[in-house]
């Protein structure tokens, strides 16, 4: 009769261990990604590169599943009624940033680009300030959860990486336009780093809603 | 036992529903209206709660209004709760913040007037005071209260989701203790008129007995809690959207600083450890908790830099503060010459 619900703790401490982990698919699905994206400019389409590439379909997979279950869990105890939109929200952004992971590393997969050696150290570095900008959108995020008064500057950092990323994705462009390869060579090359650093712009879409969540967090 | 005692508490009861309607959701209100709280819990721990503050530690603010004016007659404390009941109904049509408090507060002045008695300006001092008293003291509190659970907040780091079931219990605790002040503090305004008339006798059960006091007030409490079941559920979903635009945590303090005041004005027990210390006592008087809400909303507004306040709600209690009374007197008046002259009622003892 009485809905005090004691036994919350007990949901709400699992819940709690699933959005952490849900946060952590994050930082895998970035670090997966650095590593696949490295060894494909060393081995092209290799075995260890399609190992690479199911661990982060897998990972996307795993992601998606306990996104669900956060999400009915959140409806089913009828949790944090006030800020549970905003919540799933975010969850379905941060979702995003592991799809589109997901989605690059399966074009690599697919086109198989030829990238040429010249542009390896560019492209490396495009991916290290892609999976920065998104490991640090998942700590932000983690921070909603605990300590609010920390997303602030972990959101400045996401904004001044993605800002590193737009003008190392942009100089890489033109220097491949500059370069002698063939013009089918050069779209697809400019379209697959348009797609990396779309992951970071997804994950400065995502800041943009949780500092806006954080606020109405705020009491 | 004279049945018409009844009849003439019927009145008192209808204000009991009245009050029960209202003033529950000033402490279950957010609660329920962000589903932080189920509608069904809160009433029922607010039923518990007033009618153990009514039965408890009513009798020092209902004192109080005992001393203002001594309705000494049946029919007359009937036309007194009466028209501090129409007042209520009429300013809440009108969308006036009303109090209780207020309304009985002049509809006893208005019997004093009619009935020739001497109307105690000290005790009507006494209880002014405390109209200003009450939203200030809620405001401070609140405003201190907002500081001290933003830097708690702030340090401690608490899971959102933890920080929610803790949200949850600490509503429904001070919610329980909301109850109890609200009994204590404002059975007074529901069943004060009907002390000096009251014709119940002291009844006791084992170790366990009740006065004819504290039976009026079980009686009041009663009414109180079907108002709180029939009445609030509509009046708390409103409170939750309209008023309190608010997280649950600031509702949450919004609720004990209401609740602390109203404790205040009602707790025998606090006044004399105070005046034990030589310290000065807050009179035991029935206060209104809508206003102790407006002054908690309003204190917050202010601890937060004092953005998007809504300065004309001010405007709307002191204009409360001035109509309620003299309307409330004025009905009690009229309503008391045809009582006594057209239905032939005694509605005063010489």
């Amino acid at each position: 009769m009485f809905h005090v619900k004691i036994s919350l703790f007990s949901k709400t401490k699992s819940l709690e261990s699933k959005i952490d982990i849900f946060h952590d698919k994050i930082i895998d699905v970035a670090m997966t990604f650095k590593k696949a994206i490295r060894v494909y400019l060393n081995e092209q389409r290799s075995h260890e590169y399609k190992k690479l590439n199911k661990q982060i379909k897998q990972i996307e997979h795993d992601a998606d599943s306990i996104r669900r279950d956060i999400e009915s869990r959140l409806y089913e105890h009828n949790l944090i009624p006030d800020l549970r939109a905003d919540v799933l929200n975010l969850v379905e952004n941060l979702d995003k940033i592991i799809n589109k992971f997901d989605e690059v590393a399966y074009r690599f997969y697919i086109e198989r680009p030829d990238f040429p050696a010249e542009y390896h150290m560019r492209m490396l570095e495009l991916c290290d300030q892609v999976t920065d900008c998104c490991e640090n959108t998942a700590i932000a995020s983690r921070a909603f959860f605990r300590d609010i008064s920390s997303v602030r500057d972990y959101s400045q950092k996401v904004y001044f990486i993605e800002h590193e990323t737009d003008l190392s994705s942009g100089h890489m462009k033109e220097a491949i336009f500059d370069s002698d390869l063939p013009l089918a060579n050069k779209l697809q090359l400019s379209n697959l780093i348009t797609e990396v650093a779309d992951i970071a712009d997804i994950a400065e879409d995502c800041i943009d809603e949780l500092l806006i969540f954080t606020i109405k967090r705020d009491i | 036992m004279d049945y018409m005692f009844f009849v003439f508490l019927s009145s008192g009861l209808f204000l009991g529903w009245s009050l029960g309607a209202n003033d529950a959701a000033n402490i279950f209100g957010t609660a329920v209206g962000t589903k932080m709280v189920r509608f069904k819990t809160a009433a029922i721990i607010a039923s518990i709660f007033v009618i153990l503050g009514a039965v408890c530690s009513g009798s020092g603010a209902s004192k109080t209004l005992v001393e203002l004016g001594a309705v000494n007659a049946l029919a007359g404390a009937f036309m007194c709760a009466f028209s501090a009941a129409v007042t209520v109904y009429w300013m809440v049509n009108s969308s006036i913040p009303v109090s209780t408090s207020q309304s009985i507060v002049g509809a006893i002045i208005g019997w004093n007037i009619y009935s020739n008695k001497p109307t105690d300006y000290t005790i009507l001092s006494k209880i002014i005071s405390t109209w200003i008293l009450c939203p200030l003291l809620a405001g401070i509190i609140a405003i201190l209260l907002y500081i001290l659970t933003r830097y708690l907040l702030k340090h401690a780091k608490i899971h959102l989701l933890r920080l929610d079931s803790y949200t949850r219990i600490g509503l429904i605790l001070t919610g329980a203790f909301g109850a109890y002040a609200l009994g204590s503090n404002n059975i007074g305004n529901v069943m004060g008129v009907f002390v000096d008339a009251n014709p119940l006798q002291n009844v006791s059960w084992h170790n366990f007995s009740l006065s004819g006091t504290q039976l009026l007030f079980l009686i009041g409490g009663l009414a109180i809690s079907v108002g709180i079941f029939t009445r609030s559920h509509k009046v708390m979903r409103v409170i939750g959207k309209k008023i309190m635009v608010m997280t649950p945590i600031t509702a949450w303090i919004v609720v004990v600083s209401q609740s602390i005041v109203l404790f205040l004005f009602a707790s025998q027990g606090l006044e004399q450890i105070l005046q034990q210390h030589n310290l000065p006592a807050l009179p035991l008087v029935p206060v209104s908790s809508s206003q102790a809400v407006i002054g908690a909303v309003m204190g917050i507004g202010l601890a937060k830099g004092g953005h998007n306040m809504r300065w004309d709600i001010l405007g709307k209690v002191s204009l409360g503060w001035i109509t309620t009374p003299v309307i409330s007197a004025i009905i009690c008046f009229i309503s008391l010459f045809f009582l006594e002259n057209v239905f032939n009622q005694t509605v005063y003892l010489p």
